[in-house]
């Protein structure tokens, strides 16, 4: 599969817009695999896929981090900021009407009620994150113990995120060091 | 103070104490400013896992919003288009908006460029040198540890967002049966919201 040349900043910023306004309704992923690889052809399936592994395995939103993958292999840190901008701005100019309707107008009974049913969905969409990643996880115990313990620590105890991270981070990584031949 | 900006955070005044601070003064902002710049690299798993760590700065630290104004911007923010991660942007307006809709979206876009920017930065090494650290041991310690860490806090984080958002047996009833479809369908999201939001509005599911 060849790919064409390398996209201008604009070019960039006006793709990933184009992944941001498709992907109104759901499905950001598949639309920016459609566009960057399929339609505009900036980079292979291969290379696209590769930009995926490295955007879920660093902090950050994961669509987010793809943006700024893809802008930053063009373009570096100015390509990067682009590409943040194209897949930014529609979504979160709505994203503020939004709040500032909310934030300013939502006393009316009618969309409290409304909201009030609302929250139970997106509460069962919570509850779904975990479950849709345990899978890879059942048949490693240390795995489960490490995440049994997170959970209690993070629920029970109200451990915070950052030092809950620096003290299990560090003990999860030296027993999942490769070792050569044990794993 | 408007009149509607004393209706909106009359709700966060009413379930606690203690008062929110005027983020017009700068001290206050850069403090909260760099509350998210210092959340923003441990924010694994895609974001979700800062979820708990939002919601105890919102609504515990600064009290800027009821624990139900937070299951109401969550939800907002699953809602709309693009990434629910930009649910910072709702935070941060939640904070200023006694302070007015200028304050309100100013803080919004601040709390959003705070929250991306070193995960960003970050970001933007790892693809210009990856061919170097793709088979690095640190790498792969990193992947393999941090997951089932990262695990576990999703768990956490879907228990609270759980119980500030479901108070009776219906709700509940509501969301293990999203929880169940969200696993075992590829329905969208958007119509479990659709449905669940005609049943609030019919008086089935409450507060």
């Amino acid at each position: 599969m060849t790919t064409s040349a390398a996209p201008s900043r604009l070019q960039l910023f006006l793709g990933m817009q184009q992944v941001a306004l498709s992907s109104f309704g759901g499905g950001l992923s598949a639309w920016s695999e459609r566009i960057v690889v399929e339609d505009r052809h900036w980079m292979s399936k291969e290379e696209f896929i590769t930009g995926l592994t490295v955007a879920r395995l660093f902090p950050g939103p994961n669509q987010i981090n793809m943006a700024v993958y893809i802008g930053s292999r063009f373009h570096g840190l100015s390509g990067a900021v682009v590409a943040l901008l194209g897949i930014l701005l529609l979504p979160f100019s709505v994203l503020l009407l939004l709040g500032l309707s909310y934030y300013y107008l939502h006393a009316t009974l009618a969309v409290d009620r409304v909201l009030a049913g609302v929250i139970t969905a997106s509460a069962g969409m919570a509850l779904s994150m975990g479950f849709k990643i345990a899978g890879a996880y059942t048949r490693d115990p240390v795995a489960l113990l490490l995440a049994g313990v997170s959970f209690i620590a993070m629920s029970v105890f109200h451990v915070r995120l950052v030092p809950l991270v620096l003290v299990a981070g560090p003990v999860a990584m030296a027993w999942y060091w490769p070792r050569g031949e044990r794993r | 103070m408007s009149a509607a900006a004393a209706t909106a955070t009359a709700a966060a005044v009413a379930s606690s104490v203690c008062q929110a601070v005027d983020l017009s003064d700068w001290r206050n902002l850069l403090a909260v400013i760099w509350d998210f710049l210092s959340l923003s690299l441990f924010s694994l798993g895609g974001g979700n896992t800062l979820l708990n760590e939002y919601h105890h700065m919102a609504v515990d630290q600064y009290c800027w919003l009821s624990s139900r104004q937070f299951a109401d911007i969550y939800a907002i923010a699953e809602a709309a288009p693009g990434p629910s991660s930009m649910i910072v942007g709702l935070l941060g307006m939640g904070a200023a908006v006694k302070e007015g809709p200028a304050w309100a979206l100013l803080s919004g876009v601040v709390a959003e460029v705070s929250i991306l920017l070193p995960s960003t930065v970050l970001m933007v090494v790892a693809a210009l040198s990856w061919n170097r650290l793709r088979n690095s041991p640190w790498r792969v310690a990193f992947e393999r540890g941090l997951g089932p860490i990262t695990l576990g806090i999703l768990f956490s984080v879907g228990l609270k967002i759980l119980r500030i958002s479901d108070h009776d047996t219906p709700a509940y009833a509501v969301s293990l049966v999203v929880c169940v479809l969200m696993l075992r369908t590829k329905i969208s999201p958007l119509w479990f919201m659709a449905v669940a939001g005609v049943m609030g509005a019919l008086g089935i599911v409450n507060r």
